[in-house]
């Protein structure tokens, strides 16, 4: 009966389970650690989370349609170094510089769905081509070298608080909100779980897949390009190795919030508490001086832990 | 000429030519079962007229409209509705996602779902074909396989196609699940559409069928009305 009641509701539980994880995880590093639930920390895990945040929630997307989306780390590092080339070498204004790079992260994300759609290769193929591709841009456009000395105006107003908010937590929240809209309470986002769902099903009846995986995409790159403005404003620098392996930081981030691996159900309710999870484990272990490596290895178990849960999940 | 006509269509996959030059017509108001051996063509022949595949040759009209080599999704626009063998229903998905898939109602602008008029009329037009479901919310997958069967008849019927297609609707199904959907495809029958049914249920053919074709090998065997034939002659034709 409990077991029938919350089958029906699996969003709801697997966000339970989640939140009860997060607790669990709260509640050891701040008996830990006097620090841990400091504001100072607490806004450290928030701005640190923003950036897998948002790349976690375009990542979202593509696996809520029945793909996966490895460029995401590279197209972020490629938006990030653009905009600071933009800025500090070409001189442009913060208004063109930025709209500019998230454009071409869209545009990126763009190319990654059409390639997708015209080869029906599997999208981990053909993004894991997009990483290359976007990573090399990055370093091309810096010539290898991190670009330093953004214009003073762009780190503070990047480095400012608005309504008692850091700007990354900010456009987190908008992020959050605007995907959220998008996922739930629109045509794209059903067609979107539509899709990874049942793939025939949707050709069949009359969703147009092939514009919805473009969607996708290009929300995912959208997501990534602003990520990547974000790490250029708290590194104050366009950094081209900027965030290597993030993107399987944001699929565990999807998969520990109870996404689908293979496609059909996925909430950014879910990312987001997956993304904490994963923030304050990382941020908790830092705190109590734990090696990177370590680090490194509690990701990947946690990630292997996910998707051993994913694959129970879709049994059910 | 109204009714759904069939002209010498064929269908291949690579050098395996599935479909022979086939040629037949189907009235409204009238059950045409299929059947045949496994492989004979039959699931080939009705995605064919679902748009699902393009024919090699030949010309499919609904009502003189020509529908050979427009897609699925026009041929649902046109008024043919298919339920697929395995069901095609996105299972993680509620009953009212599956029964307005691909055709959503939304508000006005920005593609905004108008949840609250789907499930309105979901709950309508379930009662209207006394397709009985608790909860609309349940994602499909945990329905049991008759109920998953009555929504995938349901999406079919609910926009009221004129030609209905059924691959085999009652092959999974228990037996007081199969008396009803026997029951939906009289209803149907019995609202002027055009019903073409696939079974290798003999007992259910003969059941609700007017007119029986056998099929083997992609070719045509016999055309018969139900009352002119027998079970034992058409397992003859089938297996002979
Ligand atoms: N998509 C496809 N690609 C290649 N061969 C197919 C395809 N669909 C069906 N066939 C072949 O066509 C023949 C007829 O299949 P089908 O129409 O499913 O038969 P039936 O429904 O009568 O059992 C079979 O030999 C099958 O292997
Ligand atoms: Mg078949």
């Amino acid at each position: 009966m409990f077991a029938r009641l919350f089958t029906q509701n699996q969003n709801r539980l697997y966000i339970a389970q989640c939140l009860l994880f997060l607790a669990a995880l709260g509640a050891f590093f701040s008996l830990a650690s006097p620090y841990f639930l400091s504001l100072g920390n607490v806004n450290n895990v928030l701005t640190a989370g923003a950036v897998i945040g948002l790349m976690a929630i375009g990542a979202t997307f593509v696996i809520a349609s029945g793909g996966i989306d490895l460029s995401s780390a590279g197209v972020m590092a490629f938006c990030g170094t653009l905009c600071a080339f933009c800025l500090q070498k070409g001189g442009w204004s913060p208004w063109l510089a930025l709209p500019f790079s998230i454009g071409l992260g869209g545009l990126c994300g763009f190319l990654t769905g059409f390639l997708v759609n015209i080869t029906e290769a599997p999208s981990f193929i053909v993004s894991l081509g997009m990483m290359s591709v976007a990573r090399a841009a990055a370093y091309i456009v810096s010539k290898g070298m991190p670009i330093y000395g953004l214009p003073d105006n762009v780190i503070s107003a990047g480095q400012g608080q608005m309504l008692g908010l850091q700007v990354p937590v900010l456009l987190l929240i908008v992020g959050i909100v605007l995907a959220w809209i998008l996922l739930t309470q629109t045509q794209f986002g059903l067609h979107t779980l539509i899709l990874g769902d049942n793939a025939f099903a949707a050709q069949a009846m009359g969703v147009p897949a092939g514009r919805v995986r473009l969607k996708t995409f290009t929300l995912a790159g959208i997501y990534s390009g602003v990520a990547g403005i974000i790490f250029m404003l708290r590194t104050n620098s366009g950094d081209p190795t900027a965030g290597q392996g993030y993107e399987l930081i944001a699929i565990t981030a999807v998969i520990l919030g109870g996404a689908n691996l293979f496609g059909g159900r996925a909430t950014i309710i879910g990312t987001v508490l997956g993304v904490l999870c994963l923030g304050v484990l990382q941020n908790g272990l830092n705190l109590l001086a734990v090696s990177t490596y370590y680090q490194t290895l509690f990701v990947g178990l946690v990630l292997i832990a996910a998707a051993f849960l994913s694959r129970v999940r879709s049994q059910r | 000429m109204s009714g759904l006509r069939l002209e010498n269509i064929t269908k291949s996959f690579g050098a395996i030519q599935v479909l022979q030059p086939m040629t037949l017509a189907f009235k409204a108001g009238q059950v045409t079962a299929i059947v045949g051996d496994n492989g004979a063509g039959k699931s080939t022949l009705l995605k064919v007229m679902a748009g699902i595949h393009k024919p090699n040759a030949g010309a499919i009209y609904l009502d003189d409209k020509l529908l050979t080599n427009l897609s699925a999704a026009d041929h649902r626009a046109c008024g043919v509705e298919m339920v697929y063998q395995d069901l095609a229903l996105a299972k993680q998905q509620n009953v009212v996602a599956n029964l307005f898939l691909g055709r959503e109602q939304t508000r006005t602008c920005f593609g905004f779902l108008n949840r609250t008029a789907m499930a309105e009329r979901a709950k309508n037009e379930l009662n209207r074909l006394g397709i009985s479901i608790a909860d609309l919310n349940t994602p499909v997958g945990m329905l049991s396989g008759g109920q998953q069967q009555a929504v995938a008849i349901a999406r079919a019927a609910l926009f009221e196609p004129k030609v209905l297609l059924f691959d085999e609707p009652t092959a999974a199904l228990a037996a007081r699940e199969v008396g009803q959907v026997l029951d939906l495809i009289r209803q149907q029958k019995e609202q002027g559409r055009i019903v073409i049914l696939v079974s290798h249920r003999l007992n259910d053919v003969f059941a609700v069928a007017d007119r029986i074709v056998v099929m083997k090998q992609g070719r045509l065997i016999s055309d018969t009305p139900t009352a002119a034939t027998s079970m034992s002659k058409v397992v003859e034709n089938i297996v002979g």
